[in-house]
């Protein structure tokens, strides 16, 4: 919807993280050198470097003009450098950014796509122990943190039976190309994104079916039955296709969970992407890092959500036709 | 083609029809009749088995067992063979499929077309249900409460089924699009129509036949013309009488109130004025009492109250009435108009029994008239011109009131006066001491006659004869007393002889009119009949020479020769 | 709403399993001190032993008991948890309801807030804050009740403002009520499971986050946490130790989540009367 509503939550939503972006560090007590830089890194400094960041940063100079300088770093694409991997944080980030799309994305695909599916035939078949046991299934499994879930695969399906590889995207110096390529990349996505979809399985599921028990009472589902229409036509074609809705509208704020839940995942399977990046960052104490990160995630949130937003009104043609 | 055999419906402990029998031929259409709640919908639905609750009973569509089918068998007729068309609520077609896609939807799937085919029939049936060419890909909370109604009508007849039930087709359209639709969804003879509605109008333009529903029973039966026009069940002439249209000229009135499903007996009683015992306790059946007309009632329809049988009475060389013939049916008015001289009141005071007359016979309830027994005139009473003289002035109000039953030796003092009170509020007048010891030269001309009224009530008559009642009175007392006279009839089923020189008052009051001209009654018939097509000279006359607020005559009647 | 919530989620067995697995969690919680053989911070050389008779869970890589520190754990979790769930609610409770009830620019400027705040993931917010600040229990309710309230707010603006329609509330204007009077006596009270229900939410969202972040070690290192004795186990799980070390606060964690699932899933009906379970659910 482009009303003008939406627009400038967007707008301000993204100015507040800037913001909060740039006045964190300065809040911190001590050198703001020392804040971006973190303790460790500072240690290490000769002064000549310390004073060349300083002027590159514009650290000595007033609030206003180092928040000009901000920004404008951040139109050229500059996020700071980082000390610990020695590189643009940009580049770093960047870098790491694809692993994690990859399993944030199929996470959500997988887990959305499910969910809905199985609270459709669950919302239909209300009672039935078929519902009754998904019910009880996926609110439990709902009730493991991601991290956890995680952690049980790999010691279940990693450690002990040896069937998937513990850590990393891909298997590394082997040297595989093409097909082969694809399904080690494969490997070692399986237990990663498997955790991420167990754990968020359970909200579009419940969402899906809390809608289905409200649709089936509405009377075009009498209409559809009078029309002798087949059971399966009836559920997914009148039924289903109303009980997406709340779910597509909830997605983009799934998106800003699952990508949380991949911050840890990739902790425990030590996989290369933002989130992982992130923990060698809080543990290296490398502020431009840790900045850039939650720069990028907030902002492909946002995005995320802004293109559910514009998918959603073509689902549900009431808003899309809103007078 | 469709049979219908004691289908009873319930919903958990609500019991909605309660062994319905019905029979519809190929090509005809029936209107089932009702008001809301009465089941007319659950019927319907019942047809294609889509209700809810528990089904018990036959329903035969073409020799199918309807109620033992199994569900793959009714996913094939539905809306292939049998389509129905709801009623117009909201989110009755799905919000989020266009309305072209939802009446190409059975066309489709019931194999009948390919989609691009099936598209364009459903893109013909919706223009020719009237719905604008660029409102075909709306979507439905887009259109406007008459435009759904036009998608469900074309979503219905899609595949152009056999029987086609039709659930207030017409509610959500504006009075010239009703005409319009209705020509349309008459125009398809071949179809069979089952049509639920509460609205007669629809009833009558559109069906052969009506069904009337009540309590969840069929209550009278028959051609939709005869049903309309004469009416044998109590509820449905209380129906007709409570429903503005422009072809009643009598007042609107209401039916009784009371339980509308009593527990046991006939569905009807409580709100039923010419109940007898059994009424209460045994459920009627249903019989034809006519070659086309059916009706459960345990007195078969509305009975005759009063009838006179060729009544001739000669005064010396005058012969004042001439052979006489009326009938007046229980809670039902008939008014006898004639100028003076014509007979009217030798007949009224024949009727009761103060008059002999010379041939003829009077009878009551079916039984001849026997004036010597107390029943006649607890039965019949009569309410004469001048209250002044009819009410005697030694007597005060309540003296005059409790008279009847002093002369009966009903009751005792408290209860005689515990009725008085009960009348004289019935009639609108207060039941205070100064007030009931009143005596009638205290009373203004509207007063008196409304005591005199309330005297004739005390013994709970079933026939008023009203003779010139308001002769005495001004216009607004005269109003007062005949709606009076109208919500007594409502309330009590009270059947009235109104004799006046009035025609624009009987026909306020009145759903028959007799006219008579000396001694002889010349035209009787329905008062809108009478009022508005008149076959005698005489009578087009009367209607000419009634009062009239226009400068001008009476419209559309002409002058008749003197 | 004259359904009575309490009996809602007593009569569902979802929230009878819940309610009982929420007051086992409490009451072992509260009795912690007393029941826990050892002090959980006490160090001692004997690291990284299996269960025996005086420790049932065995040590961890500091020699420090299993066992009393998952109690204290449970402490930790519980306290964040409803702390930072009352907190939460009472703010969005506060700020939903004046926006309901109060027109005008302070209600467009409330709602902005509102909905920016749902937009923005606030869970790496609060990473980064805590990066920084190495939050204990109290400043940690802090932060995570100031950054999660959005979501309530927004369901009881809602609900106010179809209640404030209501007669009862408009006749309550006009005696001259205040809106702080209003809103006190006659909308709270309907609001009350609507309320509850959001902080049974509030709840379970803070003990995940509280675990969350001690897993990724960015909350107090003194903090005894479900998440810390996960993190730390994890660095060990080649050895056998996760069974005993790993898999105990995992399952504790997960199963006072699930309590609250259930009894939130229990009491929903209370506001979607549909949404009733047919038969045992």
């Amino acid at each position: 919807m482009f009303n003008k509503h939406n627009i400038s939550i967007y707008a301000i939503a993204f100015i507040f993280i800037l913001m909060l972006n740039f006045i964190l560090p300065r809040m911190m007590p001590g050198d703001p050198v020392m804040a971006i830089y973190g303790n460790e890194a500072l240690v290490a400094m000769t002064p000549e470097l310390k004073a060349q960041l300083v002027e590159r940063f514009a650290l000595d100079q007033s609030l206003w003009q180092q928040f000009v300088a901000y920004f404008s770093g951040l139109f050229r694409g500059e996020l700071g450098y980082s000390y610990y991997f020695n590189a643009p944080a940009v580049s770093v980030i960047l870098g790491r950014l694809p692993w994690t799309l990859l399993l944030v994305g199929t996470a959500l695909l997988i887990s959305t796509g499910l969910g809905i599916v199985l609270g459709i035939e669950s919302g239909w078949r209300r009672g039935s122990k078929t519902d009754r046991t998904l019910l009880s299934t996926l609110m439990s499994l709902n009730g493991f943190p991601d991290f956890f879930l995680g952690i049980i695969l790999l010691i279940g399906f990693g450690v002990t039976l040896g069937i998937f590889p513990l850590s990393g995207a891909l298997t590394p110096y082997s040297g595989l190309s093409g097909i082969a390529l694809m399904m080690d990349i494969l490997k070692h996505l399986f237990l990663p994104v498997g955790a991420l979809t167990l754990a968020y399985l359970g909200g579009s599921y419940l969402l899906t079916r809390n809608t289905m028990i409200t649709v089936i009472k509405e009377p075009y589902m009498l209409t559809a039955k009078a029309k002798g229409l087949s059971q399966r036509r009836i559920e997914y074609h009148h039924a289903g296709r109303n009980a997406l809705l709340p779910v597509i509208t909830r997605t983009g704020i799934w998106v800003g969970k699952i990508f949380t839940g991949a911050l840890f995942l990739e902790l425990v399977f030590a996989y290369p992407g933002i989130g992982y990046l992130t923990y060698e960052a809080l543990m290296a104490r490398d502020y431009p890092i840790i900045q850039g990160v939650f720069l990028v995630v907030a902002i492909s949130v946002l995005l995320a959500n802004f293109l559910v937003d514009l998918f959603y009104s073509r689902l549900d043609p009431r808003v899309r036709h809103a007078y | 083609m469709l049979e219908i055999r004691d289908l009873r419906v319930s919903y958990g402990k609500e019991l909605v029809l309660d062994g319905i029998d019905l029979d519809l031929k190929r090509g005809e259409a029936l209107a089932l009749v009702g008001e809301s709640g009465a089941g007319k919908t659950t019927l319907g639905l019942s047809v294609m088995r889509l209700v809810e609750g528990q089904i018990r009973g036959n329903i035969r569509f073409d020799g199918i067992e309807m109620l033992k089918a199994s569900e793959a068998e009714l996913e094939r007729i539905r809306w292939r063979r049998i389509a129905i068309a709801f009623q117009n609520a909201n989110n009755v077609l799905n919000p989020v499929h266009s309305v072209l896609d939802q009446v190409t939807e059975p066309i489709v799937f019931h194999g009948l077309m390919d989609k691009y085919q099936a598209r364009g029939r459903a893109s013909t049936l919706l223009g020719y249900f009237g719905l604008a060419s660029d409102r075909f890909n709306a979507y439905p909370h887009q259109l406007s409460g008459g435009e759904q109604q036009r998608v469900l009508l074309a979503m219905a007849i899609s595949n152009y089924p056999e029987l086609l039930i039709l659930d207030e087709p017409l509610s959500a359209l504006d009075a010239t699009s009703r005409s319009e639709v209705g020509k349309l969804i008459k125009m398809d003879g071949d179809c069979t129509k089952l049509i639920a509605t509460h609205d007669l109008d629809t009833a009558s333009k559109l069906a052969d036949r009506i069904a009337v529903l009540y309590g969840g029973k069929i209550v009278e039966e028959g051609q939709a013309s005869q049903v309309l026009s004469r009416p044998r069940h109590p509820y449905t002439r209380a129906l007709i009488r409570a429903y503005p249209n422009m072809t009643t000229v009598k007042d609107l009135q209401a039916i009784k109130e009371g339980l509308t499903r009593p527990g046991s007996g006939c569905p009807f009683h409580p709100r039923c004025t010419q109940t007898i015992d059994v009424c209460r306790t045994l459920a009627p059946e249903t019989v034809t009492i006519s070659d086309e007309r059916k009706i459960a009632c345990h007195r078969g329809g509305i009975i005759t109250r009063l009838t006179t049988s060729s009544i001739s009475k000669s005064f010396g060389l005058i012969r004042a009435v001439k052979s006489a013939s009326l009938s007046i049916e229980a809670g039902e008015t008939l008014a006898l108009v004639g100028q003076t001289g014509s007979g009217k009141t030798t007949l009224a005071r024949i009727i009761m029994g103060l008059c002999q007359p010379d041939s003829g016979t009077i009878y009551l309830d079916g039984a001849v008239a026997n004036y010597s027994s107390k029943n006649f005139y607890q039965k019949v009473q009569m309410i004469f011109q001048n209250p002044g003289q009819s009410l005697s002035h030694r007597l005060s109000v309540l003296q005059a009131v409790t008279e009847p039953l002093d002369i009966q030796n009903i009751g005792d003092r408290a209860e005689r006066r515990a009725k008085a009170m009960k009348v004289l509020g019935e009639m609108g007048l207060p039941q205070e001491e100064n007030f009931l010891y009143r005596y009638p030269h205290h009373l203004s001309g509207g007063e008196m006659q409304r005591v005199a009224i309330a005297r004739a009530l005390i013994q709970d008559p079933v026939l008023l004869i009203a003779d010139e009642p308001t002769a005495f009175l001004d216009a607004s007392n005269q109003a007062r007393i005949l709606k009076q006279l109208l919500n007594l009839q409502e309330q009590r089923g009270l059947s009235m002889l109104y004799i006046t020189h009035d025609i624009a008052a009987a026909r306020k009051v009145s759903d028959r009119i007799a006219v008579m001209l000396e001694g002889s009654i010349i035209e009787e018939g329905p008062a809108n009949e009478i009022v508005t097509a008149p076959h005698e000279p005489y009578t087009k006359r009367l209607i000419c020479s009634a009062s009239s607020l226009h400068s001008s005559q009476y419209s559309g009647i002409e002058q008749a020769p003197v | 709403m004259h359904i009575n919530i309490k009996r809602e989620i007593r009569e569902s067995s979802t929230g009878k399993a819940g309610i009982i697995i929420l007051v086992i969690m409490i009451m072992l919680a509260l009795l912690a001190p007393l029941i826990a053989p050892c002090n959980p911070y006490h160090q001692s050389p004997m690291s990284l032993l299996p269960p025996s008779f005086s420790h049932w869970l065995g040590m961890n890589h500091v020699g420090q008991d299993i066992w009393s520190r998952l109690l204290y754990g449970a402490r930790t979790s519980l306290m964040v948890g409803f702390g930072t769930g009352a907190l939460a609610t009472l703010i969005g409770t506060a700020a939903g309801i004046s926006a309901a009830l109060i027109d005008g620019l302070y209600e467009r400027i409330m709602m902005r807030v509102i909905d920016t705040l749902i937009i923005i993931p606030m869970i790496i917010v609060v990473i980064l804050l805590s990066a920084y600040i190495r939050p204990g229990v109290i400043t940690l309710i802090l932060i995570l009740s100031f950054l999660s309230w959005q979501g309530g707010a927004r369901v009881i603006r809602a609900q106010t403002l179809s209640l404030k329609e209501k007669g009862h509330i408009a006749a309550a204007r006009t005696f001259g009520a205040s809106r702080l009077y209003i809103a006190w006596r006659h909308i709270v009270p309907d609001l009350g499971p609507i309320l509850l229900v959001d902080f049974i939410y509030n709840v379970r969202r803070a003990i995940f986050l509280e675990a969350g972040l001690a897993f990724l070690g960015i909350s107090d290192p003194n903090m005894v946490s479900w998440g810390t004795m996960m993190r730390d186990a994890l660095s060990y799980s080649y050895l056998d130790a996760w069974r005993w070390w790993l898999i105990p606060p995992g399952i504790a964690l997960s199963l006072t989540i699930v309590g609250l699932t259930f009894i939130g899933h229990a009491a929903e009906p209370v506001i979607e009367p549909r949404f009733r379970e047919v038969g045992i659910a």
